[in-house]
């Protein structure tokens, strides 16, 4: 823990992460503007203090600044539970392949490599065409993405683990596989895992992003990041906070989860530990 | 009680499956083992030692090698007729082991305390506040200062000597009958290594474990050990106790062994005597006895049949697998 507060690069990350959390609990309470209404009176107007609009309006006079309040709680939420279901997934259907090893590990990893050999937008924007526009498949088609990320590193990080003495001893205590597997192998991985996790959760805010931008993901009105990049595109040369304010939103979000994984990979990784 | 027999292993034969072919790594191996007794299994590296000791807790893995035939009977059960589940049982409450790495047979990210007491936990379901007030008594009682602290320590913070009490705590703490420490002491300092032995000694004395001492140190059996197993070449070729091995060694591997002890009382100019050759390789054992290449009194039927494990006449405790001691029929 005090290591993780030494390094300055994951308390920035962390903070940022804050910042948008601290947005979502406001967003939850009060909102500028409805993100929903329309005003044909104040189309695309641009940032001024005085209008309230803060970061201007968009095509239908929607407030930009609502919208992205209310799109971040979207697109944290889609980005945590897609990594949650990748992840357990993953992990598990990793850790038991490395263990077990034989039949079991080639035909998990096969299939890994199969997922693997697709590019991570492509693979999900067929998995959205295949399971049809719902705010809920964006969460399974990046969590399918993830599966096979996480299955590979915690395959090997097993494998190389596994052939340890202490999982003998653990054996000759009496423990069966399960036991040792999840008290005694899971613990040892947790580092590498927790720097992709962390990756994961940024990229997920991409990808999610990226398929709202193309219409399959989150369905306007309701506001997301991608959905509203996408209503800008139109509008871009004219109005260009439309396009400005959503899109930082998006890369800051992601600066900070990008931070955070550098930094806890420094934190965890024992061979970076003593280097200053 | 001394004479009840706790432990019989009757014709041990376990395999392991390489890329080259098949290890005979135990080949018909069968000993006794008495309540309080120590045993000294000893032998040179890759002579099976270890595997015999891994096979009487069915701890071999398939498919990397399997236990093909033989009996181990604990207080006259088969452990090896068993399924996984009740042999689990077995493991760590009646039988025990420590490992010959202390650094790394301690899982680095586990707290020491709760790893003492992890075959306690396992078998007796015992409870946080208990496990933890037990593993501060194991701690003390192997002799570890501030144990009430260091409890909450991870095993980098625990050194070597420290590390292999600790793997002592964790096999006794469920008293078991049978002790096997395979080489408790070979990754450690002498001075450690006494201190060590003398733990295992005292405590087993205490509470009148049977011990089976794996070791390829003979000085470490004359000083610790009632009885005796040569192995080589994955069978025994010799079992007696302990002072008629060393005065009276039957078999020329064990009069060999004996002879490469460097010895204080010999010239010092004199070279240390070795046996010369090396030990066969355990794919393609060819027929009859293993050691006859290597052998000062080799036979023409050494060549040929496997030499049988005979009692010695008037003897109840000794075996030998020589042809030399084999009255008649000494030319098949």
């Amino acid at each position: 823990m005090r290591r993780f507060f030494k390094n300055g690069i994951a308390v920035a990350g962390l903070l940022i992460i804050g910042l948008y959390i601290v947005t979502i609990v406001v967003s939850m309470f009060w909102l500028p503007f409805d993100p929903v209404a329309m005003n044909s009176a104040r189309v695309l107007e641009a940032p001024s203090l005085s209008s309230g609009h803060l970061f201007g309006t968009d095509e239908f006079g929607r407030d930009i600044l609502s919208r992205i309040m209310k799109g971040t709680s979207v697109s944290l939420l889609i980005s945590i539970s897609a990594t949650a279901f990748g992840g357990v997934v993953g992990i598990l259907m990793g850790i038991w392949a490395g263990f077990l090893g034989g039949r079991w590990d080639n035909f998990i990893m096969r299939v890994a490599d199969v997922l693997f050999s697709f590019p991570s937008l492509l693979l999900a924007i067929f998995i959205m065409a295949v399971l049809g526009e719902h705010t809920y498949n964006v969460v399974v088609a990046i969590g399918i993405v993830y599966i096979p990320q996480f299955a590979r590193i915690s395959r090997g990080a097993i494998i190389s683990l596994k052939s340890n003495e202490f999982v003998r001893a653990a054996r000759s205590n009496g423990a069966g596989d399960s036991y040792i597997l999840f008290r005694h192998l899971l613990p040892n991985i947790l580092p590498p895992i927790i720097v992709q996790i962390s990756l994961s959760l940024s990229v997920a805010i991409l990808l999610e992003s990226a398929l709202s931008f193309l219409g399959l993901g989150v369905q306007p009105p309701a506001p997301s990041w991608g959905n509203m990049l996408s209503s800008a595109r139109k509008v871009m040369m004219l109005a260009p906070w439309t396009a400005i304010y959503p899109g930082l939103a998006i890369v800051v979000l992601v600066l900070g989860f990008n931070l955070l994984g550098d930094g806890l990979r420094d934190i965890l990784d024992p061979r970076l530990r003593n280097v200053r | 009680m001394k004479d009840e027999l706790i432990l019989r292993v009757q014709g041990l034969l376990t395999e392991f499956y390489t890329e080259r072919g098949t290890v005979k790594a135990v080949h018909d191996v069968s000993f006794d083992l008495h309540r309080g007794e120590r045993l000294g299994i000893v032998g040179e590296s890759g002579s099976g030692k270890s595997v015999t000791n891994l096979s009487v807790l069915k701890l071999i893995q398939y498919p990397t090698g399997r236990i093909k035939a033989g009996k181990v009977l604990f207080k006259g059960e088969d452990l090896l007729g068993q399924s996984e589940e009740s042999v689990r049982k077995v493991r760590g409450k009646h039988i025990s082991m420590i490992f010959q790495d202390p650094l790394t047979s301690l899982n680095p990210v586990i707290k020491v305390g709760k790893q003492i007491t992890e075959a306690l936990r396992l078998h007796h379901k015992m409870g946080k506040k208990e496990a933890q007030a037990k593993a501060i008594e194991l701690l003390k009682l192997i002799g570890i200062p501030d144990a009430e602290n260091r409890v909450e320590d991870y095993p980098h913070q625990f050194s070597g000597g420290m590390r292999q009490r600790v793997m002592i705590a964790i096999a006794l703490s469920s008293d078991p009958e049978i002790l096997i420490a395979d080489e408790p002491t070979t990754a450690l300092d002498v001075t450690i290594q006494a201190q060590i032995l003398e733990l295992i000694n005292s405590l087993s004395d205490d509470k009148g474990v049977a011990t089976i001492m794996i070791t390829h140190d003979l000085g470490v059996v004359a000083g610790m050990c009632d009885s005796v197993c040569v192995m080589y070449a994955g069978r025994i070729v010799e079992r007696a106790p302990i002072d008629d091995l060393f005065y009276d060694p039957k078999h020329p591997y064990t009069e060999g062994l004996l002879n490469s002890i460097p010895r204080v009382d010999r010239d010092q100019n004199q070279r240390l005597h070795s046996i010369s050759g090396a030990p066969p390789n355990l794919i393609n054992l060819p027929p009859g006895c293993s050691f006859m290449p290597r052998c000062g009194y080799a036979m023409d039927i050494c060549g040929k049949k496997t030499p049988p494990e005979i009692f010695l006449e008037g003897e109840t405790k000794r075996t030998v697998s020589c042809w030399l001691h084999v009255k008649e029929d000494k030319h098949g």
